[in-house]
């Protein structure tokens, strides 16, 4: 075979149009940086969600050490939540790991759920910040490796804005209601990930992982969530994949009727099975634990999950949520070197 | 006296509306269990919990989500509410309290608020300290409800670490506090690595093991009382 002349970017964006490539890509659509890169940036993870410069440089050092193909931002989960008015806690006292979270909602009963899109809903938050750090990001290494980002997904983000036990009771009691908040929080999403196709990024995201069938049945996801899906995909041009993570073997074919370009699913998917609903050219991407086999796993293992998941079918190789910040470097070399002379 | 068939209606009804999240007919049902002079305990055990245990097997099997189980419990805590203040006394064989929460940089409460449920339902004084929860107010709120169980609970193998520094300080503080920990990432290993008393891998099992560690915190503390006199 002869020696791989294609860039990341190139080798990745080839998949995205469906072309044949020399080997099955290994990148993510969720945050990938490691401790390992932000310790020789000499900065704390607290720091990196609030300054474009530190985001992008920190998002960077994932394909610049150690092969991986592509450069994400944000890192955590609280973008657009904040733009609606959410306050956020980045743990600035913190040393450890700790990722953002919301600390005050913006909806705190049914009778606050009638919200709308506020005016100048780009220009709010962090989405300005994002835009730069894509910017950065794509002129740091773009040139080489795609740059992504990713939203929420319409259910995951009410979960953020309001009480997700209400939100999963209300799901069941007052449906209509739920639908009309999901459909402004559509609204919103495609807004953000305009801003963000719009600052150059070559793929978008959507996390909807709070839509899981270890919490919600396939029958609410298909009635309930679906519709508002499929308005965002249908709204977005760029290069798209559906992420949901936990339990998804009942609801992959709705994850692809959604309009994404690709699925992504997490360990507890069963690819075989998925691959032989969905056919030989639905994109699906996964399907390793980034945690237990990552992080916790030794060398050994992380080859031989490679292996696996390249033997059940997966069009990328790919993470079932973010990588953890503590991954050990050597872990990293070794994912990427297997799948260098394993996935050919 | 209730008639052990018309007994037997009231228990069926309770169970069925539970299972049924059916608010309203619990809230009569439990009703009419007072006013035929049930025993509270008994309309809340073959009853209410009943219906609870069969609602945790159709979560198990999927037929029911997490949606569902938040109803159902709704509707068990709406007959609790009517039966609990006639409940002559609480009588599991023990009586505990239990101060629960998910550590601090964790917001997955779902895992935790189920746990919680389960000890509601039992009769323990609950003191629910809610997700994302600083790591010094486990101590604090343990020392001042002084409570015989401490339960954390994490979702993220990040924020779990945290459960390791509460067990030293709870330890440091009062050394005979049970101490339960749990949530996806959690497993035997890393409960006994880290000192903790127990870990369960789902809510009935915590509940279990939280009735087996407080009655032999009981004991224990009987067996001191003792030997001092
Ligand atoms: C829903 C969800 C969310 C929701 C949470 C909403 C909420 N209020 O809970 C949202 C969208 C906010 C969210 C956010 C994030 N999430 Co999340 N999330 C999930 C998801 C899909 C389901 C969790 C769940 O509720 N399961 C259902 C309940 C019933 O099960 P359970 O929690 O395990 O509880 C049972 C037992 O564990 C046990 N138990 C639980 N607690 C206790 C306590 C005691 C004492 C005992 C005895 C027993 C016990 O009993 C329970 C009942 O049976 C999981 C993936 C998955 N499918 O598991 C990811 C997951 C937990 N999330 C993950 C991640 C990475 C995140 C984010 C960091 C993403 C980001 N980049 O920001 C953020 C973190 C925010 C933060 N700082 O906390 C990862 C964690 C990885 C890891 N190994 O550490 C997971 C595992 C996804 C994955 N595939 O990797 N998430």
């Amino acid at each position: 075979m002869p020696v791989s002349t294609m860039t990341p970017r190139e080798r990745i964006l080839k998949l995205f149009n469906g072309e044949e490539i020399d080997r099955v890509p290994c990148f993510s659509g969720m945050g990938n940086v490691t401790a390992e890169g932000m310790k020789d940036l000499g900065y704390k993870f607290a720091a990196i969600h609030l300054d474009a410069k530190m985001m992008a440089e920190s998002a960077a050092t994932t394909y610049k050490y150690f092969g991986f193909e592509c450069g994400v931002v944000p890192f955590d989960l609280c973008v657009e939540a904040e733009a609606l008015g959410c306050q956020i806690n980045v743990y600035a006292h913190s040393e450890d790991i700790l990722y953002p979270t919301i600390k005050e909602k913006v909806i705190h009963n049914e009778d606050e759920m009638d919200i709308s899109i506020p005016a100048d809903f780009n220009k709010l938050g962090r989405i300005p910040l994002m835009k730069e750090a894509i910017r950065l990001l794509k002129e740091n290494i773009g040139n080489e490796a795609p740059v992504g980002s990713y939203v929420l997904g319409p259910f995951t983000l009410a979960g953020q804005i309001m009480e997700l036990n209400d939100l999963l009771k209300l799901s069941f009691k007052k449906p209509d209601k739920v639908g009309k908040l999901l459909d402004v929080l559509a609204d919103a999403i495609v807004i953000v990930a305009r801003e963000y196709e719009d600052a150059g990024v070559d793929y978008i995201t959507v996390r909807e992982m709070g839509a899981t069938s270890d919490v919600l049945s396939p029958r609410v996801f298909k009635n309930l969530i679906l519709p508002y899906l499929k308005k965002i995909f249908s709204e977005l041009k760029g290069n798209t994949v559906i992420h949901i993570c936990g339990k998804t073997n009942d609801i992959v074919p709705f994850m692809m009727e959604s309009g994404a370009r690709a699925i992504s699913v997490d360990q507890k998917n069963d690819i075989v099975e998925t691959r032989k609903k969905l056919g030989n050219d639905a994109l699906i991407f996964g399907n390793y634990d980034p945690y237990n086999v990552l992080v916790a796993g030794d060398e050994e293992t992380v080859r031989s999950t490679m292996r696996k998941c390249i033997d059940d079918g997966v069009s990328a190789i790919w993470p079932g949520c973010d990588i953890w910040p503590t991954v050990p470097p050597e872990n990293m070399r070794a994912m990427m070197d297997e799948i260098k002379n394993y996935g050919g | 006296m209730v008639t052990e068939e018309k007994k037997q209606e009231i228990l069926e009804k309770l169970k069925n509306c539970v299972i049924e999240y059916d608010e309203d007919g619990v809230k009569e049902a439990a009703q009419e269990a007072l006013d035929v002079g049930m025993d509270a305990n008994e309309a809340i055990f073959d009853g209410l919990v009943s219906g609870m245990e069969e609602v945790g097997r159709l979560f198990e099997a999927q037929e029911y989500f997490v949606p569902e189980l938040l109803m159902c419990a709704d509707a068990l805590y709406a007959g609790l509410d009517i039966l609990k203040p006639h409940v002559k006394q609480m009588d599991l064989g023990v009586k505990g309290s239990v101060v629960i929460g998910t550590v601090e940089g964790d917001v997955h409460d779902i895992g935790k608020n189920i746990v919680k449920m389960m000890f509601d339902v039992a009769g323990f004084n609950v003191y629910d300290l809610g997700r994302d929860v600083p790591l010094d107010k486990f101590v604090e709120e343990q020392i001042k409800t002084d409570s015989d169980l401490v339960c954390l609970s994490a979702m993220m193998t990040t924020t779990m670490v945290g459960m390791q520094k509460v067990i030293e300080k709870l330890r440091e503080k009062n050394p005979d506090v049970k101490i339960m920990i749990g949530g996806a990432p959690v497993s035997k290993e890393v409960a006994d690595k880290w000192g903790a008393d127990g870990y369960a891998p789902d809510a009935n099992n915590a509940l279990q093991e939280a009735i087996n560690m407080v009655s032999a915190l009981k004991k224990m503390r009987d067996e001191a009382e003792a030997k001092k006199r």
